[in-house]
Formats: C-alpha cells, sequence, structure tokens
C-alpha cells in the first residue's frame, strides 16, 4: 500500500516542556488512523506539526514523499486540515468563505463552482450559501470547517475532533463520510471519543505524554474479558466466582457483577454457566470495549467504575 | 495568493463598521479644521497673509490626516493577524499552500487599500475651494502623495505590532507605541544631541513636512518605502518564528 505519511523522531518542545517526543507514524492510502490520548497528550499539537502550523523541534514529516519542513507548499497541496476550532471568517456567507478557501487552496476556477458544491452536498450544506456563517449553529459550523478541509479533495485529510458539537444524527453522517473520503486518501483522525474511534478508524495511535504508546491496528476479532452481569436477587457473587470460565468476579451496586473471564474463554460460555448454575441470567454486557480496554492499561489510568 | 489576501481583507473591512466609523470620525475633525483655515485666512488682510491658502490648507489639514491615519492604521491591522490568531482562522492560511511572504504581502496590501480612503479625505475636503479660490494643485497632489507614503509606513508597523500578539488590544497599544516613537524621536535631537541629525532623520514627520511644502525628494520617498519594507521584513520574520515558538 502507498505510504501517504511518513513521520520520523518526531519531537515539539515549547520551551522546556516536551509535547512530542520521539514519534513514529506511517499512514497509507485508504487508511484512517485515530489519534488517542487523555487531554494533554500532544494530539493537537502532532496534527498542527502534520498541517505544517507548527515546525518540529527534531525529525521528519513527509507527506507523500515530499518533506514538509523543506517544501512546505509542495506538501501543504495535498493535504486538508481541520483544527480543533473551524478556521471560520465571520463576516462571510458560506459560498464567500468557501470561495476564498478553494482560491487559497488553488483549485482552478474552472472547477471551484463544482468543487464547492461537491463539498457543500457532501456536509449537508446545500441550502446555506448564501448564510452569514456568524449565524450558522455550532453544529454547521463544525461542518463548514469539514467542508473547506475536503473542497481541493486532498490526499491527506487531518480532522482534529471533527464530531465536536455535532448531534448523533450528523456524527453518523461526519463517520460515513470519513469513511468514503479514506477510499482515495488517508485520513488522520483525533478524538476523545473512545466507540468514536473503534467505529470509523482501521488503526488507533494512542499518545500519553506526548509519546506514542500504541500504534496498533484495530481488530474486531479480539472480544474483551471484562464482562457485566445482572442477575436475578439475591445476587451471588460467590457463586459467580467459582464458575470453571470466571477469573475473578467482584459485586457491583445492585444486581450487577463484574466478571473477569480466563483467557480463551467468551461470553456464550459464562452466559450457559450462569444458566446452569441456575444463577438467574437477567442480563450480560461487555463491561468495557476492547479499546477502551487497551487505552486505560496503556495510559495507565484507573478503570471506570 | 497575494491579490487572494488582500482582497479577503479588504472585504472584510469594509463589512464591519471599524472603517466607516474611522473615515466618519476622520472626516468631523477634518472638515472642522478646513472650516477654521478657511475661516481664520479669510479673516486676515493681504498685507498679514505670510503663506499662501493652498499652503496653509496643506500644512494644518494634512498633518492633522496624518495624526488621523496613525491613529487608524494600527485599528485596522490588529484584525488581520492579532485577531486571526485569536480566533484560530489564521491556522486556515497556515495549512494552506500559500508562502509566507504572500501572506504578509496580501495583508499588507489589504491595510494600504482601507488607509488609502483615509488618506484622500484631504483631498476631498479641497474639492469644496475648487472654482472658488486659487489654489496649487501640485502642492496637494505632493501632499497627498506623502499622506499616502506615510499611511504605508502606519500600515507596516500596525501588521508588524499585529503579527507579535493574540490580544489585539496589545497589538494595538504595541502600535501605538512604535509609530509615538517614530514621531517623537526627531527631538531627541533637540534634548542632547545637536549635532546629530540621525534621530531627526529617523522621524516620519520630518520627512512628511516637504511633501506638505510641495516638495517630492528621492530621498524622503526612499525613507518611506525603506521603513515600510523593513517593518514587513520583520512581520515576515515573526510570523516564520511563530510557527517555531
Amino acid at each position: 500500500m502507498e505510504t501517504l505519511v511518513r513521520v520520523t523522531d518526531l519531537t515539539r518542545r515549547f520551551g522546556r516542556h516536551t509535547a512530542l517526543a520521539g514519534l513514529d507514524l506511517t499512514l497509507a492510502r485508504g487508511e484512517v488512523l485515530g489519534l488517542l490520548g487523555p487531554n494533554g497528550a500532544g494530539k493537537t499539537t502532532c496534527l498542527r506539526v502534520l498541517s505544517g502550523n507548527l515546525a518540529p523541534s527534531s525529525g521528519r514529516v513527509e507527506i507523500a514523499g515530499i518533506d514538509l519542513t523543506r517544501n512546505p507548499v509542495g506538501a501543504k497541496r495535498l493535504l486538508g486540515y481541520l483544527p480543533e476550532r473551524p478556521p471560520l471568517y465571520q463576516d462571510l456567507r458560506v459560498d464567500e468563505y468557501l470561495g476564498f478557501c478553494a482560491r487559497l487552496h488553488r483549485v482552478p476556477r474552472a472547477r471551484t463552482a463544482d468543487a464547492m458544491a461537491q463539498a457543500k452536498r457532501r456536509c449537508g450544506l446545500d441550502d446555506l450559501g448564501r448564510r452569514p456563517i456568524a449565524k450558522l449553529s455550532k453544529g454547521y459550523r463544525q461542518r463548514l470547517g469539514i467542508a473547506q478541509a475536503i473542497l481541493h479533495q486532498p490526499r491527506l485529510l487531518i480532522l482534529d475532533e471533527p464530531t465536536e458539537g455535532l448531534d448523533p444524527v450528523q456524527v453518523r453522517q461526519i463517520r460515513a463520510l470519513v469513511r468514503e473520503l479514506a477510499v482515495d486518501s488517508g485520513v488522520i483522525f483525533s478524538s476523545h471519543v473512545l466507540p468514536e474511534v473503534q467505529a470509523v478508524c482501521d488503526r488507533v495511535a494512542i499518545l500519553h505524554q506526548g509519546r506514542l504508546v500504541s500504534g496498533d491496528r484495530l481488530t474486531t476479532d479480539r472480544g474483551t474479558l471484562v464482562w457485566r452481569l445482572r442477575l436475578a436477587p439475591p445476587a451471588d457473587c460467590a457463586a459467580v466466582g467459582a464458575l470453571d470460565c470466571v477469573a475473578q468476579a467482584s459485586p457491583l451496586q445492585g444486581e450487577y457483577t463484574r466478571v473477569v473471564l480466563k483467557p480463551a474463554q467468551g461470553p456464550e460460555d459464562l452466559a450457559r454457566q450462569v444458566v446452569a448454575a441456575g444463577l438467574g441470567l437477567r442480563e450480560l454486557t461487555a463491561e468495557r470495549s476492547d479499546l477502551e480496554r487497551v487505552f486505560f492499561d496503556l495510559i495507565g489510568a484507573e478503570e471506570p467504575a | 495568493m497575494i491579490l487572494t489576501i488582500a482582497g479577503r481583507e479588504l472585504r472584510g473591512g469594509l463589512v464591519t463598521p471599524l472603517l466607516w466609523v474611522l473615515l466618519g470620525a476622520g472626516q468631523v475633525v477634518l472638515a472642522w479644521v478646513f472650516l477654521k483655515v478657511v475661516d481664520d485666512f479669510s479673516g486676515l488682510g493681504a498685507d498679514e497673509r505670510v503663506v499662501s491658502l493652498s499652503q496653509e490648507l496643506a500644512l494644518n489639514l494634512f498633518s492633522i490626516a496624518a495624526v488621523i491615519a496613525m491613529m487608524a492604521a494600527p485599528l485596522i491591522a490588529m484584525r488581520m493577524l492579532s485577531a486571526e490568531f485569536r480566533d484560530g482562522t489564521y491556522d486556515l492560511i497556515g495549512a494552506a499552500p500559500v508562502h509566507l511572504y504572500a501572506v504578509v504581502l496580501g495583508k499588507f496590501l489589504g491595510v494600504a487599500a482601507l488607509l488609502t480612503p483615509l488618506c484622500l479625505l484631504p483631498a476631498a475636503n479641497l474639492t469644496l475651494l475648487l472654482g472658488v479660490a486659487h489654489l496649487d494643485p501640485g502642492l496637494f497632489a505632493a501632499a497627498t502623495l506623502g499622506l499616502w507614503l506615510a499611511g504605508l509606513l502606519f500600515g507596516a508597523i500596525g501588521l508588524y505590532a499585529a503579527s507579535l500578539s493574540a490580544q489585539p488590544g496589545a497589538a494595538v497599544l504595541a502600535a501605538f507605541g512604535l509609530l509615538l516613537l517614530f514621531s517623537v524621536i526627531g527631538r531627541a535631537q533637540d534634548l542632547s544631541l545637536p549635532g546629530l541629525s540621525l534621530f531627526a532623520w529617523l522621524a516620519w514627520n520630518e520627512h512628511l513636512l516637504w511633501f506638505l511644502l510641495g516638495a517630492v525628494r528621492v530621498s524622503d520617498v526612499a525613507y518611506f518605502l525603506l521603513f515600510t519594507g523593513l517593518f514587513l521584513a520583520l512581520t515576515h520574520r515573526r510570523l516564520a518564528n511563530r510557527r517555531l515558538a
């Protein structure tokens, strides 16, 4: 697969504070990379460096083989960037703004109208061309920010928390849009929302204190070992712990019991054994997603209650 | 690309009230000065008149207009960089395939275009006297050119100050500080260094005076262009360093 982005030993310091330390990343065409991490992990700094808004203290960023530091204009032709706050001019109308962005990204004049129409259609802004940006709701502003990023059909799309402020319907639309755009380009997508990253991304890079702690491909076949049971009262936690497939059982509030399965055991084993033991199974849910488990394990945070 | 950025700044300046308020306030002040000069001059007898009406008008009207332009330039320039840093819109330009020099020149052209109507206000006032009094059009053309060149310098200083801070208020104060320094630095010669003319040469008002007297000297034009270029180069440097900060 064609490598679109190659980040080598990237370090970024702000005075004495090191925001990114020795980061190595690659992104292939057709891939969506999720950038995860707690606040202050270095996600936004990483994306700002990749967008050319910040220079690295050391290390190298190449976009389609073009060095971002040595040939910034050449590299930036290939990227679309949505920052944390959509970069919108309040005094412009939607069409005026997109027209300015098209000229800024050197979209040929003959193609501008088509490019604007396509970006607006993809982001659900068809009827808002004449609307002043100052009068747009937060969700529409976010959509317009995405529209300017995809307007020139970039080969690399960098999205810093693109679903922030959107309602659930819009979030689903943006997820679908990201997957659609990833057919021809590469997407780097940062988010605080773990299920969102799991739903959209092929691969996830977890940052913690400026370091890359994981850069794994997401797999859907590996199930979680932590489950939550709701049993008919009186819930007998000790009986659950005695089941063959259970490594550990601990009572939670109400009728709930938290269960950690032995390796290679699945929820079907747990359900069968709970029913066979006559414990009154009422509910069986995954305690945490696979990604959540990896995330909390890697950053060393306490497990959620 | 320079024109794209300049066009955006020009449009942004025209749709916000700031320019219109500055033009309105400037016109009120200039109209008052204009009336006072004409009134005073017409009250004098022919033997009491030391200089011509054209000279009186050029010295009074254009020097006041220069002060107005000096106050307006930082206010116009602050929204082009400082407010963009604050609002996050500079990230759009920062991630676009645009050379930094094109950003600086585009923004500067925008400031220059917005300051030009202010610089033409004195000349617009003088059209009221067309056909009524014998005026010297060459003198007013020289004064207008001088005022416009001074406006360019003020705009470049305003742009440089706007590149220093993401707080527009702080940027405006920094610009006023720099402009005041360039206004009063000529007085250093009178205070302690009577033999040294460097400080007088550094002051913009010393150079504008020659234009107001009707003399377009290459040295004065060069002064304004040199310092305008210097502050634009400093703005470029500052924007380049901002990526490293």
